[in-house]
């Protein structure tokens, strides 16, 4: 057996394991491209009742869309990332206590509008992505949902979001969710997704009660996480989710429940990246209490 | 005991007949609870259809935590939706377990929130309230804490239990832990490693070959001066499998141990795993390795 990841790595300080980060490749001469993930945070994006601020939460996505690809605004950056003519899926988050944030849709919707597309053409799902002939018919998609521990998969980010595309949800169960990265190879999504944004507004980083949620575990941490690869936007939502339970729950409850499929995405799947030192992660905005 | 997934099924027909009996003395079938529970609770009224899930349709309900239930030997839920002044909500939501055991274990498996002298333990906080009684889990979720709110939980929860029949035991496999320094409120019964690494993470792997077949108890001890050991106590079918499970832990988690099982670990701590029979009892954190042999010395295995 291989040295599977254990409590003894934490107490060994080597838990980079868990991202996949390996002495081979931390050896390595020439190292590959790094994956570029940016993290742009707001003070302004919610108020004191944690409604959000739709302009504010627009200048976020475009700032950071923009830094991510080096163009100068956001309408130039999405002109990048899709076609006028295009069908695009957003595919997006209902989950009833924490869903992907209307106004993060919204923002979404008009950039792509902005870009070229037609809005007839611009699909909104989550269940039934499947057959809704958006997505059935999308030649890009648009992967955008809130950051939250989950307690089989660990984590559920980026790319847990594409398990409504799986024919059986219950075949990506087994191993703590192992193979979740196996989606992307799926054909109705296989080279389309064309931008990633694990929402980070308020971020849920422990789950109790019948759902796995509570209102004590999420903390306005007012930010967005954004990438072209969807392992390395886990990757850092993962890291993120690890300093808050540490912070909170203290350093024996640092890890949530097996997050394998992260690092498996990487070397198993091969659809990006999840090794910390081959992200390349540019911060933008507010930086208090940024924890990563 | 050997418990193997044809003796729980056999135990499962056996719990279902016990079921059917029991069902005119309090605790039957879960949808009878929509004539039970009163749909008034102070100023919060019932609203929409109960409703009622089973192992195949639970994931409709529970979108992301049906695996916590399923993971024991969940029969159904009946669900309630409670409206109140001002858009506040209740969820109560009955879970029908099986047995006493498995109550006692989806109970135990996620305590944090001081009691609520509710049913046979409980705990209420930020709105979640949880207990159990008998084969029945229950929770009340409100979304609003304020003083109206939470007394409309408690309330609720006081009429749920009246119509959740008689208590049931612990699982037998809790009582064989020595009480001294023992915190009991923080002791969790499970089967499969996805409840142990939601407790207490040990390996990404299941280093264990915990499964349904495999009952596990996991313990917090006091250790003196501040400190926590912990223990995790499985029982396995038979034998050949509970040795087989210390290889594995043994190889994966401390190949340095001594033949006892013991090693001393990066937080100058020691870990032990100690076989007996069945069952295999590991022990995290002990401050000394006299400290773990002596807990697995005060353990009070089952006889056959």
């Amino acid at each position: 057996m291989n040295h599977p990841l254990t409590r003894r790595d934490f107490l060994k300080g080597t838990t980079a394991l868990l991202f996949g980060t390996s002495l081979a490749s931390s050896q390595e001469q020439a190292a590959p491209k790094k994956s570029r993930v940016v993290l742009i945070r707001s003070r302004e994006v919610l108020d004191e009742n944690s409604t959000v601020n739709p302009d504010v939460l627009q200048s976020m996505l475009d700032e950071s869309v923009a830094r991510l690809l080096d163009e100068p605004d956001g309408v130039k950056a999405f002109r990048r990332l899709v076609k006028p003519g295009e069908t695009v899926g957003i595919k997006t988050n209902v989950w009833s206590y924490l869903p992907t944030p209307p106004e993060l849709e919204a923002a979404i919707k008009t950039r792509l509008v902005d870009a070229g597309v037609s809005p007839d053409k611009i699909g909104l799902d989550d269940h039934t992505v499947r057959t809704n002939p958006l997505f059935v018919n999308a030649t890009s998609l648009i992967n955008v949902r809130p950051c939250r521990t989950h307690y089989l998969a660990g984590m559920s980010g980026c790319l847990k979001n594409y398990i409504m595309f799986a024919e059986s949800q219950e075949a990506y169960h087994p191993d703590s969710c192992a193979d979740l990265g196996a989606l992307f190879k799926l054909p109705q999504v296989q080279g389309k997704t064309r931008l990633n944004i694990l929402c980070v507004l308020t971020p849920q980083f422990h789950g109790r009660g019948p759902h796995h949620f509570s209102r004590r575990f999420v903390w306005n941490y007012k930010g967005l996480i954004v990438g072209l690869d969807p392992v390395a936007v886990d990757a850092t939502g993962l890291r993120l989710i690890m300093a808050k339970r540490r912070q909170v729950l203290g350093p024996a409850q640092e890890l949530p429940p097996v997050p394998k499929h992260i690092q498996l995405a990487d070397t198993r799947h091969g659809i990006g990246t999840s090794d910390i030192g081959s992200i390349e992660l540019v911060k933008l905005g507010w930086d208090e209490e940024i924890l990563i | 005991m050997k418990v193997r997934r044809s003796g729980r099924l056999i135990l499962g027909a056996v719990f279902g007949f016990i079921a059917v009996l029991t069902a005119f003395s309090g605790g039957g079938a879960v949808s009878e609870f929509s004539d039970k529970v009163p749909r008034k609770i102070g100023s919060f009224g019932a609203e929409g259809e109960d409703r009622v899930y089973d192992r195949k349709t639970l994931y409709d309900y529970m979108d992301g935590g049906a695996e916590v239930y399923l993971a024991f030997d969940f029969r159904e839920a009946w669900t309630r939706r409670y409206a109140g002044p001002g858009g506040r909500e209740l969820a109560l939501d009955i879970f029908d377990m099986g047995t006493s055991g498995e109550a006692f274990g989806i109970f135990s498996c996620d305590r944090q929130d001081p009691g609520a002298g509710l049913g046979q333990d409980s705990e209420y906080g930020y709105g979640l309230l949880r207990f159990w009684q008998g084969r029945y889990f229950v929770t009340v979720t409100a979304s609003a804490e304020d003083e109206e709110t939470g007394r409309a939980v408690l309330d609720l929860g006081n009429e749920v239990v009246k119509h959740l029949g008689k208590p049931g035991d612990l699982p037998k496999l809790v009582t064989v832990l020595p009480a001294s320094s023992l915190r009991a409120d923080r002791t969790s019964y499970f089967h499969e490693a996805l409840n142990l690494n939601n407790r207490f993470f040990v390996s990404a792997e299941n280093i264990f070959h915990l499964d349904r077949s495999t009952d596990c108890v996991f313990a917090e001890y006091d250790a003196g001066a501040g400190g926590t050991a912990y223990l995790l106590l499985v029982r396995y079918p038979d034998a050949e499998k509970s040795v087989a499970a210390r290889r594995s832990f043994v190889g994966a988690y401390a190949p340095e141990a001594e033949p006892e099982g013991l090693a001393r670990t990066e937080n100058h701590k020691w870990v032990g795993a100690f076989l007996e029979g069945p069952f295999l009892a590991v022990v995290f954190d002990a401050p000394e390795p006299d400290w773990a042999r002596r807990l697995i010395a005060s353990l009070q295995f089952p006889r056959k």
